[in-house]
């Protein structure tokens, strides 16, 4: 369908497309200080610089059981959503390539729990799910 | 006002920089929507804030401009050359009005007229002349004095010059710690130059973020006078509180709901004169908006007087609109349905009025609220008045904060909330366990005690805590216990992401020197998790308990006796300025907002000894009881021992704290006064009126009549007087005078004439 710089990341085993124009930047996540009482995919706080981004563990939202939190930290991917920086804890970053996304399976789509999915794409060997960055954020922000 | 008509000035002047463009090619092709659709926006923008900034001339101009337009855009007009001149001729004046705004110079309006004259097509050629007179202006403009420079910024450019100074202050901050380690004088000098520097523009970048909220406050007073002037009620407003700085775009934010909370006050809050005046209210309504900063929050207060808000029509109305919460709503507790003011389509008052009846109701208000993340609250005294406070966080804000540690992490709690912090380990303070929960005893005071670390789910219960933070809040004081307790520093506050929000207990997040974000606790939120009830809370209920009760104002009257009267009579206590109370007419009278009210003088009060007066107001009747002070409010007991007073402004004897205490008899007070103030009509009669008038008004006056020389019409006369050789006669019996010394009613026979007039009276 569409040509397009995505970020080829892995969560819980899942092939991730991220769309490189939303990604801030691509992150190894230090120690993380938790946030008590805050959702449960929130695994705590880090610093980025002279900004405090909030560590999101997406892999619920995909079916995966939740990531160790041993608050060593890993790779993330650092994106702003509504003025607020978040990094999306991921268990590998693999490639930056373009792919060309067809849309999602309808019965996948159609599905409200799966509105983060925007469309897959080929991968080698699997089948690629592109994610809107906002909906995701927004759905792990949900999760209790 | 001057803040408002500077970023008037400012904004009008980049709209017309943007303009001038559309403007050009509007008058390359006059069919061009979407320019037209521009030039209209921006006379309209200018004609409403001209309106609101009362600048008549601008108000003018862009009216007729906007009429012409409308009449194009509606397609009831072609855009001809002439007209387009026109448009553009008074765009033109629009723009050096606004400079001599700025400038401060008076610019002639002689050419105004004739620029909207030549909007109406007829007068084309009108335009034309004005042009040339447009030209000779701007040549005038160089020799203008330099206005004033600004520059209007994005917010998005202050924010990475704010965080581009947080990194900075960082930085410097690393580098101290490592620099201690060197013993060099002069690298330590260095040091503190740059960290001066630092701080200054710390300071200043933070300056450029935050306004006085009295730029949010300067608009209310024409607002309310406007908004009660529509309504015939009259309001003083008072504002408090204005130098409290504000984030700009909170105060953005705040903008619309205060207007909105403000008219609403206005029109539905407070009542009309009448109203107001039997409900025992001053006729004019207060209004009162405070800002004060409490902790990291901005609490705007809108205080009336008025009527409140009526919470049974508030469900009844809830529950003929969705008949199927029937069961939802009945549950409601008070609080519970003052909540239903918030639900969008409601409000307690059923009619539309010009001002606030727009559809635009409290839901809208508490959604812009809670758009800046504040909250609101309201506090509803049913017939006393609404107080509506809208909470705000300071959200670029430095903040003074307590490091505290708790279940292994660090948290910040904002300094101005903590009273105190105490280890627990001596002998001051001892933490005792009750059911379900804790409280301190510190200094001979409980206070309810939370804990931290298991408010946090990691701490076991039973523990005692090692320190605690006595946290003070509007609502009441509680312990905080807390593992550890670190240092104090100052640090930006941020917004945390709504995901960390959640958890209602946090305020923000920061960033401290070493590196490692802190989140910032919110202790109402806490004390809220917590389900602390606070003795307030407590009393309040006391108080809704006891208000079936009547409740008497003591008082130490002015001959030293000790008295109390029912506090619903008395209106307010008011202290008199020297002066104001003078013997007149055979009373005392007190002079106040240009008005007189009679003074009760049974206690021998001498008028320039009286300093506190007592209100008394009932339907609609006044009158001043002086009294020496004001003692307390208490409940009326209800065994009155009925009195025998020969003054008969004593009730009776009633009990208070074992004393005997005469209570007033509001009644009787205010049947003597009105005695002297329903005076009946004396007519001054015939040929001699004046004489009399010159010489008997006073006796006349003192015989407790009003003296008047022609009866205004449909006024009753009590009594006419009149020289008896006069011939005309009188409209009501008339007492005669006698030029003959000697006669029963001799002219200049002063007591005698008192003694008739009374006796008539009588």
């Amino acid at each position: 369908m569409s040509q397009s710089l995505h970020l080829v990341a892995r969560v819980g085993g899942a092939g991730l497309l991220f769309d490189a124009g939303r990604v801030d930047s691509v992150v190894e996540v230090g120690h993380t200080v938790p946030a008590p009482g805050a959702g449960r995919a929130v695994v705590g706080l880090a610093a980025m610089r002279s900004r405090v981004a909030t560590v999101l563990d997406v892999s619920e939202l995909f079916g995966r059981p939740a990531m160790v939190r041993d608050g060593k930290g890993g790779s993330a991917v650092a994106t702003i959503v509504d003025g607020h920086l978040y990094a999306i804890a991921v268990d590998l970053l693999e490639d930056v390539a373009t792919f060309s996304l067809s849309a999602a399976p309808s019965g996948l789509g159609a599905a409200n729990d799966w509105d983060f999915v925007t469309g897959i794409a080929d991968g080698a060997g699997e089948t690629l799910l592109a994610v809107d960055i906002d909906r995701l954020v927004a759905r792990a922000s949900a999760l209790d | 006002m001057d803040d408002l008509l500077q970023e008037f000035i400012a904004e009008t002047r980049e709209t017309l920089e943007a303009l001038s463009g559309e403007i050009v090619g509007w008058e390359a092709d006059p069919r061009d929507r979407a320019r037209l659709d521009a030039i209209f926006r921006f006379v309209h923008t200018i004609k409403g804030s001209c309106g609101f900034l009362d600048l008549p001339r601008l108000a003018r101009l862009s009216h007729g401009a906007e009429d012409a337009l409308a009449a194009v855009r509606a397609g009831d007009r072609v855009p001809d050359p002439a007209l387009v001149t026109a448009i553009l001729a008074i765009i033109d004046r629009i723009g050096e009005i606004v400079e001599a705004l700025d400038s401060g110079e008076a610019l002639d309006d002689s050419g105004d007229a004739l620029l909207v004259a030549a909007l109406d097509g007829t007068r084309g050629e009108a335009a034309g002349r004005v042009v040339p007179e447009r030209m000779v202006d701007l040549s005038a403009n160089p020799t203008r004095a330099a206005h004033k420079r600004s520059v209007r910024l994005s917010v998005d450019l202050l924010d990475r010059m704010m965080s581009g100074v947080s990194d900075m202050v960082l930085a410097r901050n690393q580098l101290a710690r490592h620099l201690r380690m060197f013993d060099d004088p002069r690298l330590e000098a260095m040091l503190e130059r740059l960290s001066i520097s630092v701080d200054g523009l710390r300071d200043t970048v933070t300056r450029t973020r935050m306004q006085r909220v009295e730029s949010l406050f300067s608009a209310l007073p024409r607002l309310v006078r406007d908004a009660a002037g529509t309504l015939g009620k009259s309001v003083t407003l008072t504002i408090e509180g204005g130098d409290v700085e504000l984030d700009r775009e909170m105060i953005e934010l705040l903008r619309d709901p205060l207007v909105h909370l403000v008219r609403n006050a206005v029109d539905h809050g407070i009542e009309e004169r009448a109203d107001r005046i039997l409900a025992g209210k001053p006729a004019a309504g207060s209004l009162r908006v405070v800002a004060r900063q409490a902790g990291n929050l901005i609490i705007i207060e809108i205080i009336d007087d008025g009527r409140g808000i009526d919470t049974d029509r508030l469900l009844a109305k809830a529950l003929g609109q969705q008949p199927a919460r029937a069961a939802e709503l009945a549950g409601l507790d008070d609080e519970g349905r003052l909540g239903l003011i918030f639900e969008p389509g409601l409000s307690s008052r059923d009619e539309v009025t010009a001002l606030s009846g727009r559809g635009v109701g409290m839901d809208v208000v508490k959604a812009n609220v809670e758009q800046a993340g504040g909250r609101i609250a309201l506090s509803n005294r049913r017939g006393k008045g609404l107080s509506v406070a809208l909470e705000v966080p300071l959200t670029l804000a430095i903040l003074n904060a307590v490091l505290i540690e708790a279940a292994g992490t660090r948290f910040a709690v904002a300094r101005q909330s903590v009273d105190e912090l105490v280890a627990v380990d001596g002998n001051a303070v001892r933490v005792d366990r009750v059911a379900g929960g804790a409280v301190v005893l510190l200094r001979g005071k409980r206070l309810p005690m939370v804990s931290l670390p298991v408010l946090l789910g990691q701490g076991e219960p039973a523990r005692d805590p090692r320190f605690l933070a006595i946290v003070s809040l509007r609502e009441g004081r509680f312990a905080l216990a807390v593992d550890g307790v670190h240092d104090t520093q100052e640090l930006v506050v941020k917004p945390a992401a709504p995901a960390v929000m959640r958890a209602s207990i946090y305020a923000g997040q920061m960033l401290p020197d070493d590196g490692q974000p802190i989140l910032l606790l919110d202790c109402s939120g806490i004390a809220a998790r917590a389900a602390l009830t606070f003795e307030k809370a407590n009393e309040e209920v006391v108080e809704t308990a006891t208000t079936e009760a009547i409740r008497a104002l003591l008082f130490d009257d002015i001959d030293g006796a000790r008295r109390m009267i029912v506090s619903d009579a008395v209106d307010r206590i008011e202290g008199v300025a020297p002066g104001t109370v003078r013997a007149l007419a055979g009373g005392l009278w007190l002079t106040i907002d240009d008005r007189s009210i009679p003074v009760w003088a049974g206690r021998g009060a001498v008028p320039g000894e009286v300093r506190k007066v007592l209100r008394l107001q009932l339907d609609g009747q006044e009158m001043a009881y002086p009294i020496a002070d004001p003692i307390e409010i208490v409940p009326l007991p209800d065994e009155i021992a009925p009195g025998a007073d020969p003054d008969g402004v004593i009730a009776g004897l009633a009990v208070i704290d074992g004393e005997p205490i005469e209570l007033i008899d509001p009644l009787a007070l205010l049947h003597t006064a009105s005695a002297t103030t329903e005076r009946p009509m004396c007519l001054l009669h015939g040929s001699e009126s004046g004489w009399m008038e010159a010489f008997l008004k006073p006796a006349i006056e003192q015989a407790g009549y009003r003296v008047v020389r022609t009866a205004p019409p449909g006024a009753s006369v009590a009594i006419a007087l009149a020289i008896e050789d006069d011939a005309d006669s009188a409209p009501v019996p008339a007492l005669r005078l006698s030029r003959q010394r000697g006669a029963p009613l001799y002219r200049y026979d002063r007591n005698a004439l008192i003694a008739a007039l009374k006796e008539r009276r009588a």
